[in-house]
């Protein structure tokens, strides 16, 4: 599971009021480098929840502290700031949470990751 | 051909000696693309720019793979694990093969080179869910959204809880959520009948979105294709911005009928006009001949004889 697609998920059990955004709690994860695309990033920089990003990189770091250390808040004019579009681009894209899970921050509910497929199947009273 | 729907469940059926069986089979993948080419066309996305694409029942991958092909990227959800398993390993491998040239990858159709954008490593990500369920992301997390094959599997249940309109219901207001406005969906799926049609499209446009059913070869059982294009009516956008302002609760929304047409619609057969006693009335005659009139046969002019009694029986 790549952090682009935890900035997106929640949880929509039954009842809950904010299931965003979701915990993560690292069991192993995995770098896969790629080439850095730049106008892709920017492209979805303006729709991405930046404080999420922020606090996911910083859960992660507790597990793996190689991972870069991103801004509290993002700068302004951020496509002249090459190290942090290439930091973003890799948080983002080629940091793979393999096994773990994601918690509710709201009911704590844990929602497992494994082989790096998270799990949101909902149980029979949670629809 | 029986239907895999009528065996169980989806994930289920797509257990792993079927997930391999379906990725592996060269028909099926070249079926596929052509669906995914075709949904992609139908979404008119803008190649230009990326977009996120979100793919329901992404099953092994394939219709991720022409997304990226097209320089989207994509989320993908299904409901069997094993399928997803396999969506992994293609795209692993796909990353593998991006640094040779020499690649006999199955992936590198000839008619599907001109398309490929540079090869890169997947930017798709997988996701194990139940569509019937609702999808479990924030508003407007997606630019579109596409679905092959999959949809139909939530017209039949598989426990006393599962009731195929309230599933129905559940994933297309969920996905209404989902998509950011002027995105657009199209969902191809297999219908069994064209009561399930109906019945997916109804459950579609009773949450808002706009848009009907494209048919491809309507005229062959076994090409038929049908997709499902959804948009929002930019009207009903200004319509239920216009009411919240007037304080009214999203509740009390226009219900949007459904319009259902086309050649299958049954024509507007009135029943015969009969007298109690069940005897042939002139209004019946008349009506009868009208009718046979519009069939296209031979009748002969009403006249004053039309529906006379006659002195003597035939």
């Amino acid at each position: 599971m790549r952090l682009l697609t935890h900035n997106y998920l929640q949880s929509n059990v039954k009842g809950t009021e904010e299931g965003y955004p979701l915990g993560i709690v690292p069991e192993t994860v995995e770098i896969e480098k790629s080439p850095v695309d730049r106008e892709l990033l920017l492209s979805i920089l303006p729709k991405l929840n930046y404080d999420a990003v922020h606090q996911a990189v910083a859960q992660l770091r507790l597990h793996c502290s190689t991972l870069p250390k991103l801004p509290s808040t993002l700068p302004e004019n951020i496509s002249n700031d090459e190290n942090l579009v290439n930091d973003l681009y890799f948080v983002l894209f080629d940091v793979h949470v393999k096994n773990g899970c994601l918690v509710c921050p709201a009911t704590q509910r844990k929602f497992p990751i494994k082989d790096g497929i998270p799990n949101m199947i909902l149980h029979e009273d949670e629809i | 051909m029986s239907r895999p729907e009528l065996t169980g469940p989806a994930a289920h059926f797509y257990n792993e000696k079927e997930a391999r069986k379906y990725d592996s089979s060269s028909r099926m993948v070249g079926v596929q693309r052509e669906i995914t080419e075709r949904a992609i066309e139908l979404l008119r996305l803008d190649h230009s720019q990326p977009a996120y694409v979100l793919d329901i029942g992404c099953g092994s991958g394939l219709s991720g793979q022409v997304l990226e092909e097209k320089g989207h990227f994509w989320l993908g959800c299904d409901v069997s694990r094993d399928m997803l398993l396999v969506a992994q390993e293609r795209m692993h491998n796909q990353a593998e093969n991006d640094d040779d040239d020499d690649d006999d990858d199955e992936s590198m159709d000839g008619d599907s080179n001109h398309n490929i954008k540079k090869q890169r490593k997947s930017t798709g990500d997988l996701m194990h869910h139940d569509m019937g369920t609702g999808l479990p992301f924030r508003p407007a997390t997606f630019d579109a959204c596409i679905s092959i094959s999959a949809l139909q599997w939530l017209c039949y249940s598989n426990s006393a809880q599962q009731n195929p309109r309230r599933r129905l219901t559940r994933f297309f207001s969920s996905l209404y959520t989902v998509l950011k406005r002027g995105g657009r969906a199209v969902l191809q799926f297999y219908p069994e009948t064209a009561e399930q049609a109906v019945l997916i499209t109804e459950c579609a446009t009773r949450v808002g979105f706009a848009g009907g059913v494209v048919v491809d070869y309507p005229n062959s059982a076994k090409a038929k294709k049908h997709y499902l294009v959804l948009s929002f009516d930019r009207n009903s956008e200004q319509k239920r911005k216009a009411a919240l302002k007037d304080g009214l609760s999203s509740a009390a929304e226009e219900q949007q009928s459904v319009l259902v047409t086309g050649a299958s619609r049954e024509g507007t057969k009135k029943a015969p006009i009969r007298k109690k006693k069940g005897v042939k009335t002139k209004e019946w005659i008349v009506h009868k001949k009208e009718t046979q009139r519009k069939k296209g046969k031979a009748v002969r002019p009403d006249t004053k004889y039309t529906a006379r009694r006659r002195p003597t029986k035939f």
